[in-house]
Formats: C-alpha cells, sequence, structure tokens
C-alpha cells in the first residue's frame, strides 16, 4: 500500500466519523452500518480466500455462528452483549479451525464443496431444531420455542445497550460506530497481516505450495492460523448483527446470503486490499438503487457475479490496476524519462 | 426387521437419486474440470417441466420422465454457452467456474421463484406427485411401484450411460478427454463438443433425477439444492473424476443416511455422512478412490 | 521454400510470459526427413507442440501445404493431416491397446479405413497384436513408444513428426524404434524428428537443424555433421 492509499483511507475514515452529524436519513444510516458489518467479514474472508488462497466458502457460517452464539448467550444467560462477543469470537476461532483440520489435506474444490456442506449442515440442523425447549416454556408459556428458535428464527437476546446511553432516537448512531469501528480494526488487522512475514508465508503457500515447503514454511500450521485469525471478527461481525437487528434466523445460512457475501468479494476483487471496501459500497448502492425491484434482487446478484467471473475475474480493484498499468505505461512510452 | 426393510427401502432409493446425479456430475469434471453448481436448479427445472406436460397431456408421470432429460440438456446445454464457453481459458478455471454457475443458479433459482408466484400466486404445490400409489408389502413395509419405478430407471439410465461411453465412437472419445486432453486433441476430437454433449447430458440426468425425487418429496422451486450438494459429497467421497467409484459412494452415502433416519431421527442424515466423508477424507485427502498423491491436472 | 510441405518462418512462442522459441525458421520438404537436434529444455518440443497447435506462436507463421495453420485449434491441424506423435507418449491410460488405435484413427477417412490400417499396423508392430485388449499404462516403455507410432500412423496424416521416440528407451529398443522409423522413410513419409541424440539420425536425415536456446544456431546434411565434430561438441557435449 503506498502514501496515497493511507491518504484514501484516512479520509474515507474521516467522511465516515462525520457522516452521522451531517443528519442523514434513517435508512441510510442504518444501511451504512450494514455495510460495514458485511465489508469486515468480507475482509475477513479475504485473507483466506484472496491472500492464502484457500477456497473456503465457511466464512457466512462463522459470522452466522457468531450471530446465533451472541443470540443464545444474551437470551439464555441474560449476559450483556458486550461479554458475548468476545466469546462468540472465540467460539468462531474453534469452529473455523475445527473447519480448517477437517479441510488440511484437501486441495482447491474439495474445501469449497466441504465448506459449503458444513454450512449447510448447521443450516439444516437449525432449521430442523422443533423441539419444544423448556427452557423457552419458562420465558413464554403460550408459545414453542425450539431452543435455537428453529426455523421461526431467535429474539429477545439484548442489544448494543446504546438506547440506555443515547435515548430512544440516536441509538442506532451508537450502532453505526460500533460497526465502524469494527471495520476499521478489520482493515487494520488485515493490512498488517498482510504485510506481515505471516502474510508473506500465505502467499508463498498460495502461488507455489511446493517450493513454500521446500523452504520450510510448514503447509498445516499457515493453514490452521489463517482460519482461525480470519474467524474471530467474521464471528463478532455476526454478534454485532445479532445485536443490531435484535433477531437472528436460519436465513444466516442459506445461500441468498452467500451469494451476497461473494458477490461483494468478487465485484470488490478477490486478494486486493481495497476489494472488500469497493465490493461492499458498489452492492449496497446497487441493492439501494434497485430496491424498487427486489424480486429480481438474487436474479440480479447472480448476474452480476457471473459477468464478473467472465469479464473481470479480478474485480473492480483488479481492474482498476489493469487501468492504472495500462495508463502508467502509455505515460512512460509518450513522455520517455 | 421392519427397520432393515425400511433403510433398504430408503436406501436404494437415495442411491438411486444420488448415483444419477454424481454420474453427470462426474463426467463434467472428468472432462474440462468444471463443477455446475446449477447442477441443483436444473433439476428442479426438469421436474416442473415434466410436471407441467404430464398436467396438460395427462399423461401419468413416468411417461414425463423424457421431458425432464429433454429439459435438462437444453439447461445444460446453455449453462455451457452462457458461462463455460468464455471462461475455459482462464487460469484459475476451476474455481472461477464454480462461482460463476453459483450465480448463474441462483439466479435461474430466483427467476423460477418469480415466474411461479406470478403464475399461481401462491406457494406452489406442496405435495408429492405420485406416479401411482399403489403398493406391496415386505414384510409389513409399504413399498410401493413407484420405488421400484425409480430404482429400475436409474439402473437402466445408468447403464445406457456406461454402453454408450463404452461402445460408440463418441464416447470413446469422452473418455479420451478425460484421460487426456491434449492427446485427444490431437486425434482430432473436437473438444468443444466434448464438453458441451457432457454438460447436457449430465444435465439431462440431472433432470430425471428432479422427477424422481418429486415423486415421493414434494415439488418446489428449492428442492434441487441439497440433492445437488449430496451429490457433490458423494462424488467428492469416491474422489473426483472416478465414475465407478462414485456408484459405489452412491450407495453407500445412501445406505447410512437411510441408517441414520431410520435408526435416529430424519434430520441428523446430513450431519451423519457429512461426518463420515470428513472423516474419510482426512484419512484419504483425494477421496477413497482418488490418486494417493493428489496430481495437479 | 515455398513449395516445401511444411513450412515454419520466424515463429517466436513461450509460456506465461518467458520466451521459449526466438526467431524459429526451417522447411520440411515432402517426403524428407527432418530432423531437430538439441539439449532438453531448448525449445524443441516447443516447436513441435507450436505446429500442432496444442501452443499458439506469439509470431510468425507456420504453413502446411501452402495454408497456414498457425492460431488452428489443434483438433483442425489434424485434420489437415498434420500428425504428432508426442513426448512421452499421451497414450490413454485407460484404454486398451485396441482402443488407443481406434482413438488414432477417429477422423472420418481415417475411421473408415480402421479395419484394414490395423491389421497393417499390427503387421509392423506385431507386438501391440498380442497385447491387444491390454490397459496402455500396464505396458513397457518400448510398447508404449509403438503404440504412440501406431496410434499416430492410423491418423493417416501426411507428414509424421516424432518427439524424442529414443527417450527412456533401452539401446536395444531404441534401435528397434529406429527400424520401423526407417521403414516409415523408406515408405516415401515426411517426417520430423525431434531428438536429443545424434548417433542414430545422423545417416538418416536429410537435413538437421540444431536448436539451441530456442534459435536454430547450424544447419546441415548428417555427413557434414560427422565431419564437424566440434559443433556438436559445443552444442551436444560430444
Amino acid at each position: 500500500m503506498k502514501y496515497r492509499d493511507f491518504i484514501i483511507f484516512g479520509v474515507l475514515i474521516a467522511i465516515a466519523i462525520a457522516y452521522p452529524w451531517l443528519n442523514p436519513p434513517r435508512y441510510l444510516l442504518a444501511t451504512a452500518l450494514i455495510l460495514y458489518c458485511y465489508a469486515t467479514v468480507v475482509s475477513q474472508w479475504n485473507l483466506v480466500f484472496g491472500l492464502a488462497g484457500i477456497f473456503s466458502l465457511a466464512q457466512v457460517a462463522i459470522f452466522a455462528f457468531g450471530a446465533y452464539s451472541t443470540a443464545l448467550l444474551g437470551r439464555y444467560l441474560e449476559w450483556s452483549l458486550w461479554y458475548a462477543f468476545p466469546i462468540a469470537g472465540v467460539g468462531g476461532i474453534l469452529l473455523s479451525v475445527l473447519i480448517g483440520l477437517a479441510c488440511l489435506r484437501l486441495r482447491g474444490i474439495y474445501v469449497a464443496l466441504l465448506t459449503l456442506a458444513v454450512s449447510q449442515m448447521l443450516f439444516v440442523l437449525i432449521q430442523t431444531d422443533s423441539v419444544c425447549s423448556p427452557l423457552n416454556q419458562v420465558k413464554d408459556p403460550r408459545n414453542c420455542v425450539a431452543f435455537t428458535g428453529g426455523s421461526q428464527g431467535l429474539g429477545e437476546f439484548g442489544s448494543f445497550g446504546w438506547r440506555a446511553v443515547l435515548g430512544g432516537r440516536d441509538w442506532m448512531i451508537g450502532d453505526y460506530y460500533s460497526m465502524l469501528t469494527l471495520l476499521i480494526i478489520g482493515l487494520i488487522v488485515t493490512y498488517l497481516i498482510t504485510k506481515s512475514r505471516m502474510g508473506l508465508a500465505f502467499r508463498a503457500l498460495r502461488d507455489n505450495e511446493e517450493l513454500a515447503r521446500s523452504r520450510g514454511i510448514s503447509q498445516y500450521k499457515y493453514q490452521l492460523l489463517v482460519f482461525a485469525l480470519s474467524a474471530f471478527l467474521t464471528s463478532v461481525a455476526g454478534g454485532f448483527y445479532a445485536a443490531h437487528f435484535g433477531s437472528v434466523g436460519t436465513n444466516l445460512f442459506a445461500f441468498p446470503l452467500l451469494l451476497f457475501l461473494i458477490s461483494m468479494l468478487v465485484v470488490g476483487g478477490i486478494g486486493r486490499l481495497w476489494g472488500p471496501l469497493l465490493g461492499a459500497a458498489l452492492l449496497m448502492a446497487a441493492d439501494e438503487v434497485f430496491k424498487e425491484f427486489s424480486d429480481w434482487r438474487n436474479i440480479g446478484l447472480g448476474v452480476v457475479v457471473l459477468l464478473f467471473m467472465i469479464l473481470l475475474p479480478q474485480g473492480f480493484a483488479g481492474g482498476i490496476e489493469k487501468v492504472h498499468k495500462l495508463v502508467y505505461k502509455l505515460y512512460r512510452n509518450w513522455r520517455p524519462t | 426387521m421392519d427397520y432393515f426393510v425400511q433403510i433398504l427401502v430408503s436406501g436404494f432409493t437415495f442411491s438411486a437419486l444420488y448415483a444419477l446425479a454424481a454420474v453427470g456430475l462426474v463426467l463434467v469434471w472428468g472432462a474440462f474440470n468444471m463443477l455446475n453448481m446449477g447442477h441443483g436448479i436444473i433439476m428442479t427445472l426438469g421436474a416442473y417441466f415434466a410436471l407441467m406436460w404430464a398436467e396438460l397431456f395427462g399423461m401419468p408421470l413416468v411417461l414425463a420422465a423424457p421431458f425432464a432429460m429433454l429439459c435438462g440438456g437444453i439447461v445444460g446445454a446453455m449453462v455451457y454457452f452462457i458461462s463455460a464457453h468464455w471462461m475455459i481459458k482462464q487460469r484459475d478455471f476451476e474455481t472461477t467456474i464454480i462461482i460463476a454457475t453459483f450465480g448463474l443458479g441462483m439466479a435461474m433459482e430466483a427467476g423460477l421463484l418469480k415466474l411461479l408466484r406470478e403464475l399461481f400466486h401462491t406457494s406452489p404445490y406442496a405435495q408429492p406427485l405420485s406416479m401411482g400409489a399403489d403398493s406391496f408389502l415386505v414384510a409389513t413395509v409399504p413399498v410401493s411401484y413407484q420405488r421400484i419405478i425409480i430404482w429400475g430407471g436409474a439402473l437402466f439410465l445408468i447403464l445406457l450411460l456406461g454402453m454408450f461411453l463404452k461402445r460408440t465412437k463418441f464416447g470413446r472419445a469422452i473418455r479420451a478427454v478425460a484421460q487426456d486432453r491434449d492427446a485427444a486433441r490431437l486425434m482430432g476430437v473436437q473438444v468443444r463438443n466434448v464438453y458441451i454433449t457432457v454438460l447436457a447430458l449430465a444435465s439431462a440426468l440431472a433432470g430425471v433425477s428432479g422427477i424422481m425425487l418429486s415423486s415421493f418429496k414434494e415439488i418446489h422451486p428449492l428442492m434441487g439444492g441439497a440433492l445437488m450438494l449430496k451429490a457433490f459429497i458423494v462424488i467428492v467421497l469416491a474422489g473426483l473424476g472416478n465414475l465407478t467409484g462414485s456408484l459405489y459412494a452412491a450407495l453407500l452415502i445412501g445406505m447410512v443416511e437411510a441408517t441414520v433416519k431410520v435408526l435416529i431421527a430424519d434430520k441428523y442424515g446430513f450431519t451423519a455422512i457429512l461426518i463420515l466423508v470428513i472423516l474419510a477424507l482426512i484419512w484419504k485427502p483425494a477421496g477413497i478412490f482418488g490418486r494417493s498423491t493428489v496430481a495437479r491436472q | 521454400m515455398a513449395d516445401a510441405l511444411l513450412s515454419i518462418q520466424g515463429v517466436f512462442a513461450g509460456y506465461e510470459g518467458q520466451s521459449v522459441l526466438n526467431n524459429i525458421s526451417f522447411d520440411v520438404p515432402e517426403g524428407s526427413l527432418i530432423t531437430l537436434l538439441g539439449p532438453n529444455g531448448h525449445g524443441k518440443t516447443t516447436v513441435l507442440r507450436c505446429i500442432s497447435g496444442l501452443i499458439k506462436p506469439t509470431k510468425g507463421q507456420i504453413e502446411f501445404d501452402g495454408k497456414r495453420i498457425d492460431g488452428m485449434e489443434a483438433e483442425r491441424i489434424v485434420a489437415r493431416g498434420v500428425v504428432m506423435i508426442p513426448q512421452g507418449d499421451m497414450l490413454f491410460p485407460e484404454m486398451s491397446v485396441y482402443d488407443n488405435l481406434r482413438m488414432g484413427a477417429y477422423l472420418k477417412q481415417a475411421n473408415a479405413a480402421f479395419e484394414q490400417n490395423v491389421e497393417e499396423i499390427y503387421t509392423l508392430l506385431p507386438r501391440l497384436k498380442e497385447r491387444t485388449s491390454q490397459m496402455a499404462r500396464t505396458l513397457s516403455g518400448g510398447e508404449r513408444r509403438m503404440l504412440a507410432i501406431g496410434r499416430g500412423l492410423l491418423s493417416g496424416g501426411r507428414i509424421l513428426m516424432l518427439d524424442e521416440p529414443s527417450l527412456g528407451l533401452a539401446p536395444i529398443v531404441i534401435d528397434q524404434i529406429y527400424d520401423i522409423i526407417r521403414d516409415l522413410k523408406a515408405q516415401g513419409r515426411t517426417i520430423l524428428l525431434v531428438e536429443e541424440n545424434a548417433s542414430r539420425i545422423i545417416d538418416l536425415a536429410e537435413r538437421i537443424h540444431l536448436v539451441d536456446t530456442g534459435t536454430i544456431v547450424w544447419d546441415g546434411g548428417g555427413k557434414e555433421l560427422q565431419s564437424n565434430p566440434q559443433v556438436l561438441e559445443t552444442y551436444l557435449g560430444g
């Protein structure tokens, strides 16, 4: 990342921080904070998929896991969610490492299929959870609610708690800054990991596995490391999502969300530093613009993913880089120094 | 004894479906390393298309099966021309085609949902389409004739495919491309025709699986996804590219799933087979019948 | 020469940014046996892969029978009569000897004459007849080479390109292979041969081109090469 990138980053953060003070309409604020949430997940996914080159589709499952863990902790143990978040984060690490262990010796698309299957399994397990939990009988004797909420989803587990501090109207600003902080942390962590020796090792393993191994870089160790590292913030992002919406449902494990996040990854550019941010911003903007045509949403998303894979598999960030290089080349040819 | 028969009946049915779905996937993977994430929606489309013809002409569902194959085959060829044709020269084709067909598949599924909602205004068809409700008893367990039709149909189609691959010139060409693509080209095999054909074939079989599935579970627009995922698991367990291996894997997984569903609980079926596959892959990362050193093609 | 059966002019080619061939030009007149000689990794195989269409040249022309074939798909180039017997044989491992041969006759014209032609191949290569239903991957090195040659012959091409036919074989077997090549030449076939070892081709080839790091550094007849031992030493280490 060059000097220029830091400046752009700083400017964007400044704008993001200042945004609520510009009195934007509530729903735009809400959209922005969801954008930050998803962008965090995609930035962590980028570490696994882009930097380490592991074709994992488990990221969304870890996000959903974080949401559900937070909800369960908040609902049944009645913890403040701020205690639940780190626990959910650690839980997410454990889940991710387990998945990583299962995929350890697998190559390429085997990982994709296996991680997809794991997400589906979690979906099915929760969706079919129909046993009326006694814990919930106590809370609400009239309804039959399963432990995980089953196909109905789960609610009543708390929130960030900004309402108590900021009052009835401005609680969303609290949520907004929470998500923004998480995103900034996520981006900084991504940057640090990418630039570190660990990041170099990931890239070496991705680009030339045999060579890297012959240089003493343990594939197993680094694979598990990237699965673990990328999971914490992903899981916490899930917790934040739950805290903001106040409910979790099986849609978090289902394909449409996977489609949405994968399109962010793909449109932005896999493995590019600006990818997640670009992709998330563009897709949420598109989502807003096409709100009228909501039943075309998945059709549109699917087509976008397809088109990008055909025309611009490196995403916008990659495309911009190409344009940049081209412009630079033209410049050099026109004005040789 | 009851349980035993129950397990066999369910097991064979699942296995038949998985085998039909898996065999197509293996062919396509072998030919040009493509995994079609739209396989599931093609199953669904095949089922709906056949249903439409059956209703239109009042024919029994069994006779409508060829329509499912026709629909599947055409959609399969279309998928090739919309996605793979433009991407086949990419370096990471294996990866990008999965993402691309995932997007395409989701788009088609959403399209179908939208279409059905507009045509029928209600959640479409939640009951199983039967091909005849008659059944006979095996040790107090009712076995419907339609199960027999499914087993027989799957067996017939797979044998037909096998003969096609072994005895015909184009079948040989398909096998040649799977074993050594460049060598096949040096023999004059038009590889693009092979790609289109195998994708169409696989999709035709998917269409049939779809109509079979909908004969004992309900037909609805999202039904293909779970079956497709299980088919993927089957071929991964066998080792991608191994045709006969995938048949054995289909049998194994079908039986294990049936056992767990009957003896433990319906909802743990998928979990059980996933655990089985994870353990198997830890033991043999290239699949049970795969090569021991994972060679990059 | 404009009337050579195969003509390569100014061809450059490479993989992923690396340039392997730099300005290769030579001709193969009809009925002749031309050899590309040179140490491993210097581009000889790349030349054949370019001609057969498995790789596309980045610059230059390849003409066969008066028409340009550079840039065409490999399948179509074969249909025009350019047959390659590749390095390492590239057999279909899970197919029988017979099926491998049948694949050789995949093209329409070749397919029609298959039944007769295969008998001729069996006469030329009797060991294949013995092993006709065995899987290709169970054959010995020499048998594989023979199968590759037999398969290539069944394609009925107008030019036969052999990529290192002696690779990995024991000297006795190499003798047998070269006997076959001699027979083919005697039949008047046009042959382009790529070899690392000069000894076998010295009195076989009409013309020898020495390839070093992607360029042709010397060419001449077999006798010239024999009377120029320093050339051999410089490029092939004797």
